[in-house]
């Protein structure tokens, strides 16, 4: 620790998120206590204010949906109509799916306990999966009264009404609809600076294992002291040709954070919407049922089959979602990351031997993690190139959660 | 200190597992101080201890450690997006192949769909609604058991690159939609039970006594063919416990309602007031408490709880030993989750006073893990 040469200058940069927790040991690279929480401060923040936005966008769905339901409930027993109380039982499956949602939503920010040592990030992909399994249930039920109707064909099919009542549905759907996928704009400002400075401080921690050693410690030393304030030092007059390369590669990545994070919405935001898709399907399903019926009364067959088309594409919308969950729940290496190149890289390591028992699974959807046994040569330096396996996994594939076990040749 | 060799592997330098034969070199597991490789049925661990302590590590599936794949991601047989053709096919075989449960569970399910086909038939033809619904609730039961069906026969396979932990987890799944079906059940049953109170005019179809004997009868069959796990509460030793425990509710479940409406259609003949709304709320509430703790266990095990037979107070006597060790100073994430019902991962973080008594350290912590139940256990060594 004594020799390696102290670069000159250093620009430290300090922003302090949440007042300072307990302070650990100095010098180690994690937080205290045998159970700690799985994200550090940084994540916790990002986490907290992306939940927030969601579930404020959620009750506000809640709330327009439960005002819309009184509606037709009012309504649908004034003017005595089977329909449109049908309707608004359906809404009411929208209120128990958002409801879950909502719910998953908040659970998922449970601190972490002795018997949850990963904490409760799971119950956002149990919550959706119960979600799109009550998708798949309604379009059961839609189904089977359809049979119903044409079973039961005492001619009291009243299309016109059929038509209306699905029309407001359908407007009602859409508005939520909007609502929940309208993502871009509005959440991003407010966590668009924590953003960046989270960037570039991933980037400037690991770029260093090369040389500095030292620096590597040091850095933590600074970020993990007090657990609130993350701390960037800009190191200035490293070596030329870490130079140009660390300015590329932080704005590279900046950039591409952001377009990700564009695309990804919180699952259980997207199980709600697509909840809502799924039922204005539906209803467009319903209102052409209800034309065609109110256009040609015997032609009763049509409505059948129309339900039975817009039931197998509302199912489709969810195989996606679905098939990400399974994923997820079945502790597979999620997509977006190529073992095979990390495995092949991480041989490629000096001092690698081998690999054995590698595991890289998803805790929910954006949260990796990666275990592994890491053999090395006898005489490789085992401190050194455990830092260079963690800084290299969290340098190229953004997996901060790692555990490896090196083990020595001999 | 015992001299841990760790052969080295046969391509040199780089070697992993890019080829698919399972590398020769041992992972660093199990070795006894004299070298010689644990052997699950040595006297220490053995299931003939007697001791209660060990109840939990007394399960059958240790694999020798040769036999473990060490890292599977190379072994370039995962394909990702299998078309359903194949995979139905697969599962076709293997039921042809397959062990008792699952020939037994084809029969259950092909039963139930002939049944469920011949009751649609005949509803849809003589226009009686009552029959067309039960066919339908029929239905979705026979996918459900489908799923589990096509777990069961699934969970066999091979980890491979993209499911390094294997297909058991199916299992697991398989059982929670099950119980989340029942739940729902239990649900629509309460809220039939609440229509038939508000509407006081009995509409009770009679005709459904026939077709209500019928579904008894056929899942009674299949609650006789899983008697092994018709109790409420049952302690899981592997993956399938749960698939099947699951399975044999459902049919439990499936035969409660059966039974009553054949109770309230007799009740009703008898003129009991209200017959229907008191069966259908003890029937209700039956499933539900019936489904409740295998609903709980499997979403424990999906939500990577910590094992569900080892007690808090032993993993906390685990950590005490570890770090009285003197070359430890501080455990920090410590973490730990159950792949299946007897199969239990975690990982460590271990802080150790500077010096090279890395190996020791590591074989210790496994050994004492190992006797939790932990078999896969990941430690990472940081020197202060």
């Amino acid at each position: 620790m004594e020799d390696q040469a102290p670069s000159s200058s250093h620009l430290i940069e300090v922003n302090i998120d949440v007042p300072s927790t307990v302070a650990t040991v100095s010098g180690s690279k994690f937080c205290g206590g045998a159970i700690c929480d799985f994200s550090d401060s940084k994540t916790n923040i990002k986490d907290a204010t992306e939940r927030s936005s969601s579930m404020q966008k959620l009750l506000i769905a809640v709330l327009l949906c439960i005002i819309f339901m009184a509606v037709e409930v009012i309504g649908g027993i004034k003017a005595n109509s089977l329909a449109i109380l049908t309707d608004a039982a359906h809404l009411l499956s929208d209120v128990a799916a958002f409801a879950i949602s909502l719910f998953s939503l908040w659970a998922s920010g449970w601190e972490a306990t002795p018997r949850q040592s990963y904490g409760f990030f799971r119950i956002e992909i149990l919550g959706a999966l119960v979600s799109i399994q009550l998708i798949w249930l309604l379009a059961g039920i839609l189904v089977y009264e359809a049979i119903l109707r044409i079973i039961k064909d005492s001619g009291e099919v009243n299309g016109w009404l059929m038509f209306t009542v699905s029309a407001f549905g359908l407007v009602v759907n859409i508005i939520m609809a909007m609502m929940l996928g309208h993502e871009h704009g509005h959440a991003h400002h407010g966590g668009h600076d924590d953003h960046d400075h989270s960037d570039h401080d991933d980037s400037h921690d690991h770029d260093h294992d090369e040389n500095h050693h030292n620096h590597h410690h040091e850095h933590t030393e600074e970020h993990f002291h007090c657990h609130g304030v993350s701390v960037t030092s800009h190191n200035l007059l490293s070596s030329e040709d870490s130079k140009e390369p660390l300015l590329n590669h932080s704005e590279a990545k900046s950039v591409s954070k952001e377009t990700k994070k564009h695309e990804k919405r919180n699952i259980n935001v997207h199980s709600a919407y697509l909840h809502v898709l799924g039922d204005s399907i539906q209803s467009v399903g319903v209102m052409v049922g209800g034309a065609i019926i109110w256009y040609k009364p015997e032609w009763k067959i049509i409505d059948l089959i129309c339900t039975l088309i817009f039931s197998v594409i509302v199912l489709a919308t969810t195989i996606k979602m679905l098939r990400n969950i399974l994923e997820v729940l079945m502790e597979s290496t999620p997509r977006e990351i190529d073992a095979t190149r990390l495995e092949k890289g991480l041989c490629d390591l000096d001092g690698v031997v081998a690999i054995h028992e590698l595991h890289i699974w998803a805790i929910t959807v954006g949260k990796v993690l990666l275990a592994c046994h890491v053999t090395i040569t006898p005489e490789a330096n085992a401190e050194y190139l455990l830092d260079n396996v963690i800084g290299y996994i969290k340098r190229e594939y953004n997996i901060s959660h790692v555990t490896i076990q090196i083990e020595r040749q001999q | 200190m015992a001299d841990f060799a760790v052969s080295s592997e046969p391509n040199g330098g780089t070697g992993s597992s890019f080829t698919a034969a399972p590398a020769t070199q041992d992972s660093f597991k199990h070795r006894l101080p004299d070298g010689e490789t644990q052997r699950p049925w040595s006297g220490r661990y053995g299931i003939d201890s007697g001791d209660r302590r060990f109840s939990f590590s007394r399960n059958q599936s240790f694999k020798p450690q040769l036999l473990r794949n060490d890292s599977c991601i190379g072994t370039g047989n995962s394909v990702r997006n299998r078309s359903v053709l194949y995979q139905m096919a697969s599962v076709l075989l293997a039921v042809r192949s397959g062990n008792r449960q699952v020939r037994r569970l084809a029969l259950l399910i092909s039963l139930n769909v002939a049944y469920s086909t011949v009751e649609l038939m005949i509803g849809l033809l003589t226009g009686r609604v009552g029959l067309v619904s039960d066919s339908f609730h029929l239905t979705f039961g026979c996918g459900l058991l489908t799923f589990s069906l096509f777990a069961m026969t699934a969970a066999q396979k091979k980890p491979d690159g993209i499911y390094t932990y294997g297909y058991k987890r199916l299992e697991v799944l398989a059982a929670f939609t099950n119980a989340l079906f029942l739940l729902f059940m239990s649900f629509s049953l309460a809220v039939e039970a609440l229509h038939a109170f508000i509407q006081d005019e009995s509409e009770h179809k009679h005709y459904l006594i026939v077709s209500a004997v019928t579904n008894l009868l056929v899942n009674l069959l299949g609650v006789w063919f899983f008697r092994n796990y018709a109790r409420v509460n049952i302690a899981y030793r592997k993956a399938e416990d749960m698939n099947c425990h699951s399975i044999c509710l459902h049919v439990l479940a499936d035969s409660i309602r059966s039974a009553g409406l054949v109770l309230a259609s007799w009740l009703l003949s008898l003129g009991v007031e209200n017959a229907e709304v008191l069966c259908l709320g003890l029937v209700s509430a039956a499933v539900f408490v019936v489904i409740l703790p295998l609903f709980r266990a499997t979403g424990g095990v999906l939500l990577q709880q910590v094992p569900a037979n080892v007690p808090t107070s032993a993993f906390n006597k685990c950590l005490r030993q570890v770090t009285a060790l003197e070359e430890v100073s501080e455990v920090t994430r410590s973490r730990f989750w159950e792949l299946v019902p007897g199969r239990a991962v975690g990982s460590l973080s271990i802080l150790v006073k500077g010096g090279e008594n890395g190996h020791s350290v590591l074989h210790y912590v496994h050994e004492l893990y190992h006797d939790l139940g932990i078999q896969d256990l990941t430690v990472q060594t940081d020197h202060v």
